[in-house]
């Protein structure tokens, strides 16, 4: 498409500006996904690369290394006991005796029944003496891709190690050839709290992260390829094993008729994505809006409406949102008022939760009062922090109010909130509390029975996930929900980071 | 530095890893406290040790406790030590299945879980004799609520759970009782509710279904749905639905069970519950109080009565794989299920006995709830077992009928039947490679036409079995997704039987052509 000159494009009416620049993104989508590809393969030749280049060096430092060197691929460590660094070398030779016995005892047969995932379910024995059925459990699937994950992530810290091991001979070569001195133990130690110490600090984070991360990431990506549900828990009834992407197909392929997953899925992702859209932007507009109003000048008891607010904060929503569901149900005080006033009879009493279209729009409201108190503060916050002289001087122009809303503090918002907006859009569609304790996720719908359990009108992925591993047990098509959900949103956060001002530039606003 | 840190971070791990090793053969920990145990029942000088979680409902948490230690008192044989955590008997069931390992020893929960539980693994088989001891003991409704796949799994502890009808007294007029749309009209005129989980809950919902003679039956071999019954699909279920139509579309309509729905504005003047509301309802109601069985609702001028699913309450002791502990296990629960252990549940919190003796007693045949219950029951369907999902699809109905209002059509309403027996058809869907298998089948191998044998299939689409010693006189069959649909014999699709004219070791080899239909048997001697 042709690209107009600025001037050009400054001419052209707001309607058309939209259109240019829709145009612009539609057009421009080929080229960019272009360029996705093109920076994909060339990650890819760099990894091919760097992996060439890793061999060739660790051969190379094998041909020309002294003795010392080459002892050390195979006892780690030895190069630096040698040459004096005892601590390093120590360190790097009790990690290898660590990981032979590890793989001796026990690492082998994790990997071994890794790839079946075990092999013998429990047994059961009836014991005449005792009069009793007695169980004997053999493999256990869940503790053997467990530990079958943390072998292999071994294995690859061991190789990454002895990678390390070979590196550091040869740079000790390198330093004792130049005839300067190496660093000793204790030299070692000190930097650990000086020039390293962010690795120091690092450590402990970075260890929590693996493990209650990534671990636990990787862990359910996996399950998505077993068949782990309620018939093959793993331990005590049968052992699951490898499917490969049945589970991932029940997701992609449309089948005809009601009761099928990936129709399902496809219904509770758009209202997910609906929800997400109103619950975020109706909170965010009203939130400025309350906060516009309290900070208006000549409005009194300024902090008691704050404090008024901010109390649907203090009060856990476990407590508020359960009462504020019975108060809505049809037996419940609001029904009950409505019939006393004799507005409404016991025949038109209002189905806030049995009518699904009222249920969706009673979720939306209902966050509304418990998500502007939130907006309000990080507005106030950063209402006061506009300059007033921006509006003195829209006001010696001649804006008007709404001109000065429009103008003023709307950009400003959008530009300081607009990270805020995304994640706490994420953070909608993964809003579990609001929909499971007001509605549990009813009114049931029939047409969303499906082989991974059933859902109702207001579930979201995530209710509906919370379900079909709780009540169904089915974790094989949780984890696959899991893993969409995940797709949904890094997809959506992608995006919306890419076209955010706020992240292009910081000195853009004016 | 950098390799201090990764060497550092490694060292971690590893510590970590073998601070857990496999178990190479069945679980080592179990076996060595087996040796302990034999060890010290031999010496008979200290008594065993043995320590039980065991969850109960929270209202009968302190009596649990009690009779537990009673329990222990009178076995000085055991040191035990018990923990009581009160665990709702619906969470108990879903706790279990999460985590069996961590799970209670002994645990109560309804019988609707039954199944789920079996599956899990969650629950031991009492042993043959106490088996006996609790068919001696026990009705023939708590009998049959512990059954599963023929086999008792759990010990009844209750005999009560249904329901039935709570009523306002001051509302319903008696001469009402037994008719349906008298009572919503009742309800209307009073401006008061009619509370019954017709849209949330398929074991109220059932309640009309099996009221027009419906019948929804489940085979299940262990893990797996063999084959069901179901006719809610059907004349009769349509009918049903009619009923339920009234029901949910009556201005009185509330989906509830929860004895506040007599507190709640407006109040119900109607409470389709089980006994374990009762002493709620009485605090609200007082001298109001009616309890009654379900009414009878008409549909195109016949009258049917409201049916029910008649239930129990049981008590499950989880695999243990010390067999020591097991019997004692086993021992705590035929206590807490005997007759001194049910009177006083009933003496406390009023659970109908599953006890013969215990439901004996003048005491329970006064109590007004269980006499409703007893008079439902003549129109009670024992609750066998039903696969989780059916709990799921059956519900939907109600929300369904809820959802098209009450100007919906007959068609509608078969609509909505229809789409409840599709979602039940579907869950007996099998995988694709196992339907698209072949076996053989027969009296083989010592089989009796229950098992069926692999075959393997080579690229050119040739299915093989393995070697097989086969006798002369034996028969066998070949067919396709452990199912009768597609099947071979001697003389083609559904013939009859092969038969084996000598002994030897043979492989079958089924040569399929164009066609099933076409395939080919051979028996290929060794």
């Amino acid at each position: 498409m042709e690209k107009l000159s600025d001037l050009e494009y400054l001419k052209l009416t707001k309607a058309q500006k939209f259109f240019y620049r829709l145009k612009l993104l539609i057009t421009g989508f080929p080229s960019w996904l272009l360029g996705l590809g093109k920076a994909l393969l060339s990650f890819l030749k760099n990894i091919i690369l760097n992996i060439k280049n890793e061999f060739l060096d660790i051969f190379l430092t094998f041909k020309n290394g002294d003795f010392k060197t080459k002892l050390s691929y195979l006892f780690m460590g030895f190069g630096s006991i040698a040459r004096g660094q005892i601590l390093r070398g120590l360190l790097f030779l009790i990690f290898e005796i660590v990981f032979i016995f590890y793989m001796i005892s026990s690492g082998t047969y994790w990997l071994n029944k890794l790839m079946t995932l075990g092999t013998k379910g429990p047994q059961e024995v009836y014991n005449e003496k005792l009069d009793q059925y007695v169980m004997t459990y053999y493999d256990n699937s869940f503790k053997i891709l467990l530990y079958g994950i943390l072998t292999i992530i071994f294995i690859i810290a061991f190789i990454y190690t002895w990678r390390l091991n070979i590196k550091q001979n040869k740079i000790s070569e390198a330093i004792i050839k130049s005839g300067k001195k190496l660093k000793s133990s204790k030299d070692d130690l000190r930097s650990l709290v000086d020039d390293q110490f962010h690795k120091t600090l690092l450590a402990l984070p970075l260890t929590g992260i693996i493990v209650f991360t990534a671990l636990p990431i990787l862990f359910m990506i996996l399950i998505a390829f077993t068949n782990f549900d309620a018939n093959h828990n793993g331990y005590s009834n049968a052992l699951f094993t490898w499917v490969g992407t049945s589970n991932i197909n029940q997701l992609v392929t449309w089948t005809s008729g009601s009761s099928n997953f990936s129709a399902t899925f496809g219904e509770i992702l758009t209202w997910t994505l609906i929800w997400a859209f109103f619950a975020t932007f109706t909170n965010y507009f009203l939130g400025i809006f309350v906060a516009l109003m309290i900070n208006k000048k000549g409005i009194m008891f300024k902090k008691l409406w704050r404090t008024i607010l901010v109390m649907t904060i203090a009060i856990p929503q476990f407590i508020s949102l359960l009462y504020v569901s019975k108060m809505f149900s049809n037996n419940g005080i609001i029904n009950g008022w409505l019939m006393d006033w004799g507005i409404v009879g016991l025949d038109s009493r209002i189905q806030f939760w049995e009518n699904p279209t009222l249920a969706r729009i009673m979720v939306i409201l209902i966050n509304i009062w418990i998500g502007i108190p939130y907006l309000m503060l990080i507005a106030t916050g950063i209402l006061l922090n506009i300059p007033a002289d921006l509006y003195e001087s829209a006001k010696i122009d001649g804006a008007s109010t709404l001109q000065q809303f429009q103008k003023i503090t709307l950009p400003y918002m959008l530009f300081i909130t607009g990270p805020y907006l995304l994640t706490s859009f994420i953070g909608n569609i993964n809003n579990f509390n609001v929909i499971f304790l007001l509605t549990g996720g009813g009114p049931t719908n029939q047409a969303y029975t499906t082989s991974g359990g059933s859902a109702g009108y207001t579930d979201l992925l995530i209710t509906w996930l919370f379900k079909i591993t709780t009540v169904d047990s089915n974790y094989k098509l949780a984890a696959v929900i899991g893993i969409a959900v995940f797709v949904v949103c890094a997809a959506i956060s992608l995006f919306v980071y890419n076209i955010l001002p706020s992240m292009k530039n910081e000195e853009e606003f004016q | 530095m950098k390799k201090l840190l990764s060497v550092f971070l490694s060292f971690l791990m590893v510590v970590s890893l073998s601070a857990c090793r496999p178990n190479e053969e069945g679980s080592t920990e179990s076996e060595t406290t087996e040796e302990e145990t034999t060890e010290e029942t031999s010496e008979e000088t200290t008594a065993a040790e043995y320590s039980f979680k065991v969850w109960c409902a929270d209202n009968v948490v302190d009596l649990t406790k009690s009779q537990l230690d009673k329990f222990a008192t009178d076995h000085p044989e055991y040191a035990l030590t018990f923990t009581v955590e009160a665990v709702g008997e619906n969470d108990a069931a879903t706790s279990m299945i999460t985590d069996v390992e961590a799970g209670a020893d002994i645990y109560s929960f309804a019988q609707d879980q039954l199944a789920r539980l079996v599956q899990s693994n969650a629950l031991a088989k009492p042993g043959v004799k106490a088996s006996e001891t609790i068919n001696a003991e026990n009705d023939a409704s708590g009998i049959a609520a512990a059954t599963f796949d023929k086999e008792l799994w759990a010990y009844p502890l209750t005999s009560d759970n249904g329901y039935f009808m709570y009523y306002d007294k001051s509302v319903i007029s008696e001469e009402h009782l037994g008719d349906l749309t008298a009572i919503l009209e009742d309800c209307v005129a009073a401006n008061k509710t009619f509370a019954f989980e017709g849209t949330t809950s398929a074991w109220y919902i059932a309640s009309l279904f099996f009221g027009t003679g419906c019948v929804s039956e489940w085979n299940m071999n262990g893990t797996d749905i063999v084959s069901y019954n179901d006719t809610f699909n059907s004349e009769e279920g349509l009918i049903a639905a009619k009923g339920l139509k009234e029901i949910v579309t009556s201005p009185a309509f509330t989906s509830s069970s929860g004895a506040d729905a007599f507190s709640a504005n407006p109040a119900a003047a109607v409470l389709v519950s089980g006994t374990w509301a009762y002493s709620d309802v009485e605090a609200v109601l007082g001298d109001n109080l009616g309890a009654a069985e379900l009414p009878s609702f008409t549909v195109d001028g016949n009258t049917y009565h409201m049916g029910s699913f008649s239930g129990n309450k049981l008590i499950g002791v989880k695999p243990q794989t010390d067999a020591e502990k097991a019997a004692v296990a086993s021992q705590i629960a035929l206590y807490l299920t005997g007759e001194e252990c049910q009177s006083e549940r009933f003496d406390a919190v009023a659970w109908g006995p599953s006890n013969k003796k215990a439901a004996d007693s003048d005491a329970v045949k006064a109590n007004p709830a269980l006499v409703a219950l007893a008079a439902q029951n003549e129109y009670g369907v024992p609750q066998g077992q039903y696969p989780g999902a059916w709990w799921d699809i059956g519900k939907a109905i109600g929300s369904a009928i809820f959802e098209l209002g009450a100007d919906s059509t007959d068609d509608d309403l078969k609509g909505v039947l229809q789409s409840y027996s599709d979602s039940l058809a579907s869950l007996l869907t099998v995988d694709p490679e196992v339907a698209r298998a072949w076996t053989v089948i027969g009296s083989v191998q010592g089989g009796d036409w229950s098992e069926d044998i692999e075959m393997v299939e080579d690229p050119e689409g040739t299915w093989t079995t393995a070697d097989l010693d086969l006798k002369a006189g034996e028969e066998f069959k070949v067919r396709q997704g452990k199912s009768w649909d597609a099947n071979l014999g001697s003389d083609g699709a559904d013939g009859a039987n092969f038969v084996v004219e000598e002994d030897g070791t043979y492989q079958i080899q089924l040569v399929v052509g164009d066609d099933w239909t076409a395939g080919t048997v051979e028996l290929i001697k060794k």
